[in-house]
C-alpha cells in the first residue's frame, strides 16, 4: 500500500522538484545534528586578514605589487610566481581606491579591478569554469528568447 | 592516493596551480569513454523519430533539419567537455563546478526540444538542478572548513571528510545528473534528436561513477 502510494507520487514528474527538495531537507536536518562535532580549520589554506578600514576590503591580501608577498597555497611548487601580482591594481582601480572606501565592492564592476591571485592564478581553472557556466546560461536564455521570436 | 583500490596506477598529472587534474586507470577509462561520446555527438547525424499511425500499418519518419539540431549538438559537445573536466579534475570544488556545468548543459539539450510536454519536464529538471547547487557547494564548503583543503590528492586516505559533506556531495550530483529521478528522464527522452539526448544519460552516469570514486577515496 505504501509502495503503491510512493510510486504514485514518483510517477508524476511535476512532483520531481518537491521530492528532491524533501530529500535535501532530510539530509540537511540530519546533518545539522552533526555540525557541533565538526572542527573548523580556516587557517590552513588561503588565510586572509580582514581589515575593515582598507578600501579593498574584503579582497585586501596586503603586500606590495611585483614583490614577494607571502601567499599560502596548497602546492606552492606549481605556482613559482606566487605573491607577485597579489597587490597589483590597474591605474583606474588605484584611483578608485584612493577616492572611495568601497573599492572592494567593485571587483566585478569594472575590468581589471582587483587581481586576487588565489582567484585568478592559483585557482584559475575554477574561475574559467564559473565564467563558462555563466556564458552557457546566457547562451540557453538567448536561444530560447530568439526561438520565441522566430515562431 | 593511488594506493586506493579503486584508482589504479597513476598515469598522468597536470600541475595547474592548486588544481591538479590527474589520470588514474579509473579516471582515464572514464575520460576515454567521454571522448568517444563527444566525437559521436560532433559527427553523428540525428536519428529520425518514427511515428506509427493508429488503426493502420502506416508509419512515417519525422524530418529533422540540420538547423534544428545545431544548438543541441553544440550543447551535447559542451556537456561532454564538462563531463571530461569532472572526471579528470583533482579538486573537490572544481568537480562541483563541472557538475553544475553538466547540469546546465543538460537543461539546454532538453530545452532545445520544441515539444511542450518535454519542456515541462525540462522546467522541473531545471528547478531540481538549481536546488542541487546548494548541497553541492555546501559540501565543498564543509570539506574546506573541516579539513582546510579541497585537493583530492591531499584528502585521499585521510578519512577526515565528515559524512555530512559526502552525503551532500552525492545529493548534489543526484540533482545535477538526476540519475535516480528517472521519471523526469522518461519525459525528456521523448525529445527528438538522439544521440544528443543520450548525452544527458551518459554524463549523469559518468558523474555518478566519478562521485562514487571521490567519496570512496576521500
Amino acid at each position: 500500500m505504501i509502495i503503491r502510494k510512493l510510486s504514485g507520487i514518483l510517477s508524476n514528474f511535476t512532483n520531481l522538484s518537491r521530492v528532491y527538495g524533501v530529500l535535501v531537507i532530510i539530509v540537511i536536518l540530519a546533518g545539522m545534528v552533526s555540525i557541533p562535532s565538526l572542527d573548523y580549520h580556516g587557517d590552513r589554506l588561503y588565510p586572509k586578514f580582514i581589515d575593515r578600514d582598507s578600501p579593498l576590503d574584503p579582497y585586501d591580501r596586503g603586500g606590495i605589487p611585483f614583490g614577494t608577498t607571502t601567499v599560502a597555497a596548497e602546492y606552492p611548487e606549481n605556482s613559482p610566481y606566487l605573491g607577485y601580482i597579489t597587490a597589483y591594481l590597474t591605474p583606474l582601480s588605484f584611483a578608485l581606491a584612493g577616492a572611495t572606501q568601497h573599492m572592494g565592492t567593485t571587483i566585478v564592476a569594472h575590468p581589471g579591478g582587483i587581481i586576487d591571485e588565489i582567484l585568478y592564478a592559483t585557482r584559475g581553472l575554477d574561475t574559467v569554469v564559473e565564467t563558462t557556466i555563466l556564458f552557457v546560461g546566457f547562451a540557453v536564455a538567448a536561444y530560447l528568447f530568439r526561438r520565441r521570436e522566430n515562431e | 592516493m593511488f594506493d586506493q583500490n579503486i584508482e589504479g596506477a597513476e598515469l598522468f598529472a597536470l600541475p595547474f596551480g592548486d588544481i591538479v587534474p590527474f589520470f588514474s586507470v579509473y579516471t582515464a577509462t572514464l575520460a576515454a569513454f567521454v571522448v568517444v561520446f563527444i566525437l559521436i555527438s560532433a559527427f553523428d547525424r540525428p536519428e529520425r523519430q518514427l511515428n506509427i499511425v493508429f488503426g493502420g500499418d502506416a508509419y512515417y519518419a519525422k524530418e529533422i533539419k540540420e538547423s534544428d539540431t545545431r544548438f543541441s549538438r553544440f550543447m551535447a559537445i559542451a556537456c561532454g567537455c564538462a563531463t571530461l573536466g569532472a572526471v579528470v579534475t583533482g579538486d573537490v570544488f572544481n568537480f562541483t563546478l563541472f557538475a553544475v556545468l553538466v547540469g546546465i548543459t543538460n537543461i539546454a539539450i532538453v530545452a532545445s526540444a520544441g515539444n511542450r510536454h518535454v519542456l515541462n519536464a525540462a522546467f522541473q529538471y531545471g528547478i531540481v538542478a538549481m536546488i542541487a547547487t546548494v548541497p553541492l557547494f555546501g559540501s565543498a564548503a564543509i570539506i574546506l572548513a573541516t579539513t582546510g583543503t579541497l585537493s583530492i590528492w591531499t584528502l585521499a586516505g585521510m578519512g577526515a571528510v565528515p559524512l555530512l559533506a559526502k552525503a551532500l556531495l552525492i545529493l548534489g550530483v543526484m540533482g545535477e545528473g538526476i540519475a535516480p529521478l528517472y521519471i523526469g528522464k522518461a519525459e525528456i527522452i521523448r525529445a527528438q534528436g538522439a544521440p544528443f539526448v543520450l548525452m544527458i544519460h551518459f554524463s549523469s552516469l559518468l558523474l555518478f561513477l566519478r562521485v562514487t570514486e571521490i567519496v570512496l577515496v576521500i
